[in-house]
C-alpha cells in the first residue's frame, strides 16, 4: 500500500526555480565571472523542464538567453543490465554547442544516490572538457551512495529509502508539484 | 519514445511488433549521434562479451557488427566456420554450448540454414542476434533500410516502396516486406516472374512484372543484388537481359521515377546489372547512408538485447 503527500506545491516549486536562478546569477553574472560561457544541460527526462525554467528565469531577470542542451544518460548507466522489467528507453541527447571550456550548469530534478550524476559527468566529458561543471537539483532526498553533492539545491528532504520522490512538470505531467509516494 | 524492450534475441523482423520496430529505430537515432562525436564510444556494453559467429562468410555485415560492438565497449571474439570445430564435425549446438560455457553474453550469427537461430535460441541463455539465415531473414539489414527511409521521408506509413530483383532467394526482401508492412507502407515487388513469385501477394504486397509501372509512384526503390550464383541457374536467360529489362539506368531515372524517390541497395552493388554507376553515385542514391545507418541500427540492437537479458 502507498499514499502520496505533497512536498512542494506549484508556487513553492516556482520559488525554488527563482532562488536557484538568483544563485547562478550571483556566482557568474554579478561577479562578471565568464557569464558568456555559462550553458545549461538538463538530464532526461525531468531535468529538462527544470533547466528550461531556470533558463527562462535568467532571461527574465537579465535579458540573456543561455544555450540549452538535453542529455540522456542511459548509455552510461551502471545498472542497464539489471533492469528486471526491461530496458528503459533512450531519450534524445541534443547538445547544440561545443562544451569545451564552458561553465556547465548540469540540472536534474531529484538527487538521490548520485549514480545518475556520475553517468552524466562521464557522458558530458565524452563531448569535451568543460571548464567547470556545477550541479543544480530541485530536491536532495538523501540516500547518497557516491561522493556527489549539488551546488544549487532547492530543498533538502530526508525521505525514507523505500519512498519515491516525484517532481512533476506541466510539459510532461500536466501538473507542477513535488510529491512523496510513501510505502507502508 | 516510450515503452520497454523485453526480448532476449533478435531473430526476425517477423517476430517484432510495430512498437518494437519503432523502439529500435528511435534507439538507433540516438546511437547514430555517438558516431558523430569526437569520442565515438559509450560504455553501454562494458564487461559484456560478444561472439561474432559467421558460419556463412560475410564482410560488410561482420565489420559493421564488430565496429558497433567496439563503439559500445564490448569485448569481441570473431569466429568463422572455416576456423571453427564445425569443420571437425562438431554440431552447431555443441559449438554454441561451448561459446556459452565461456560466459559469452551475445552471439551474432550468420548461418546458411533458415531457422538456425530460432533453434539455438531455445538452447542457450546467450542473446542471439540474427545476421542472416539463408533466404529467410536479415533483420538488421531491413531495420537499417527502414531507418534510412524514415530519416529521409519522415514516416513509413503510406510510403510507396518498390523492391526490384531476386525476391525468391532474398532474406533482405523478406525482412523488408515484413517490416514495411507492419509500419503501414505500400510494398510492390518486381523482377522476372521466375524469381518474383506471385504467391508473395498473400503477404500483402503488390506483385508487378512491368518495371515502369512498378516504379512510377515509388517513394523508395530498393534494388537487390543479382547474385552471381544465380546467373547460370535458369531463372533468367542472362545477366545482360536482366539488366536491359529490370536494370535501373539514367533513362529509367529520368523518365520513369519520381524526382524525390530514394535509390537504395543493400550492397555489394553489381554496377551495370541492377543499376548503372551514374545512378548508384547519383543524387537520389542513399546507398552509403545505408551503410552509416547500419552501424547505428546494430548498436541499438546489441544494446537492447543485452539489456533484455535480465540474467545478472
Amino acid at each position: 500500500m502507498s499514499s502520496e503527500k505533497i512536498i512542494l506545491n506549484r508556487q513553492e516549486l516556482a520559488e525554488i526555480v527563482n532562488k536557484i536562478a538568483d544563485q547562478i546569477l550571483e556566482e557568474f553574472y554579478n561577479n562578471g565571472n565568464r557569464f558568456a560561457d555559462v550553458v545549461f544541460v538538463g538530464i532526461q527526462r525531468r531535468g529538462v523542464p527544470f533547466v528550461t525554467k531556470l533558463r527562462q528565469a535568467i532571461l527574465d531577470k537579465v535579458n540573456i538567453e543561455l544555450p540549452l542542451a538535453k542529455l540522456d544518460i542511459t548509455m552510461y548507466r551502471d545498472d542497464i543490465h539489471s533492469h528486471k522489467n526491461g530496458l528503459p528507453v533512450i531519450n534524445e541527447t541534443k547538445i547544440p554547442f561545443d562544451v569545451n571550456d564552458k561553465i556547465v550548469i548540469l540540472a536534474d530534478d531529484v538527487l538521490h544516490s548520485g549514480r545518475t550524476i556520475r553517468a552524466a559527468l562521464d557522458a558530458i566529458t565524452d563531448y569535451g572538457r568543460p571548464k567547470v561543471i556545477r550541479l543544480a537539483t530541485v530536491i536532495n532526498r538523501g540516500g547518497r551512495e557516491f561522493p556527489i553533492c549539488a551546488d544549487y539545491v532547492g530543498l533538502v528532504h530526508q525521505a525514507d529509502p523505500q519512498n519515491h520522490i516525484k517532481v512533476k512538470w506541466d510539459s510532461i505531467d500536466s501538473k507542477e508539484e513535488v510529491i512523496e509516494v510513501v510505502f507502508d | 519514445m516510450r515503452g520497454t524492450w523485453n526480448k532476449k534475441d533478435l531473430l526476425s523482423i517477423y517476430d517484432l511488433s510495430a512498437e518494437e520496430i519503432n523502439m529500435i529505430l528511435d534507439t538507433a537515432a540516438e546511437f547514430k549521434k555517438v558516431s558523430e562525436r569526437k569520442v565515438k564510444k559509450v560504455p553501454a556494453l562494458r564487461g559484456k562479451t560478444v561472439v561474432n559467429f559467421f558460419v556463412e562468410p560475410s564482410t560488410r555485415t561482420r565489420v559493421s557488427f564488430e565496429l558497433a560492438e567496439q563503439r559500445l565497449s564490448a569485448d569481441i571474439i570473431n569466429m568463422a566456420a572455416s576456423s571453427s570445430s564445425l569443420k571437425k564435425g562438431e554440431t552447431l549446438l555443441d559449438t554454441i554450448k561451448n561459446i556459452e560455457a565461456l560466459q559469452a553474453d551475445i552471439i551474432v550469427m550468420r548461418h546458411s540454414t533458415p531457422g538456425a537461430h530460432d533453434f539455438i535460441s531455445k538452447h542457450t541463455n546467450c542473446a542471439i542476434v540474427n545476421a542472416g539465415d539463408g533466404a529467410h531473414s536479415h533483420p538488421t539489414q531491413a531495420l537499417l533500410d527502414i531507418f534510412t527511409m524514415r530519416e529521409k521521408k519522415g514516416a513509413i506509413e503510406g510510403l510507396n516502396v518498390t523492391i526490384i530483383g531476386d525476391i525468391l532467394h532474398s532474406r533482405v526482401a523478406r525482412s523488408n516486406i515484413w517490416g514495411l508492412l507492419k509500419l503501414g507502407a505500400n510494398v510492390t515487388i518486381t523482377g522476372p516472374a521466375t524469381i518474383v513469385p506471385k504467391e508473395f501477394e498473400e503477404c500483402g504486397v503488390q506483385v508487378c512484372y512491368d518495371l515502369k509501372e512498378a516504379i512510377k509512384d515509388a517513394d523508395v526503390i530498393n534494388l537487390l543484388r543479382i547474385q552471381h550464383e544465380r546467373q547460370n541457374s535458369g531463372f533468367f536467360p542472362s545477366v545482360g537481359e536482366y539488366a536491359s529489362v529490370f536494370g535501373v539506368n539514367d533513362e529509367v531515372v529520368e523518365k520513369y521515377i519520381k524526382k524525390d524517390a530514394l535509390i537504395m541497395h543493400p550492397g555489394p552493388i553489381n554496377r551495370g546489372v541492377e543499376l548503372d554507376s551514374s545512378v548508384a553515385d547519383g543524387d537520389q542514391s542513399v546507398i552509403l547512408e545505408q551503410v552509416t545507418n547500419g552501424l547505428a541500427i546494430r548498436m541499438a540492437v546489441l544494446f537492447l538485447v543485452s539489456g533484455g537479458l535480465n540474467n545478472d
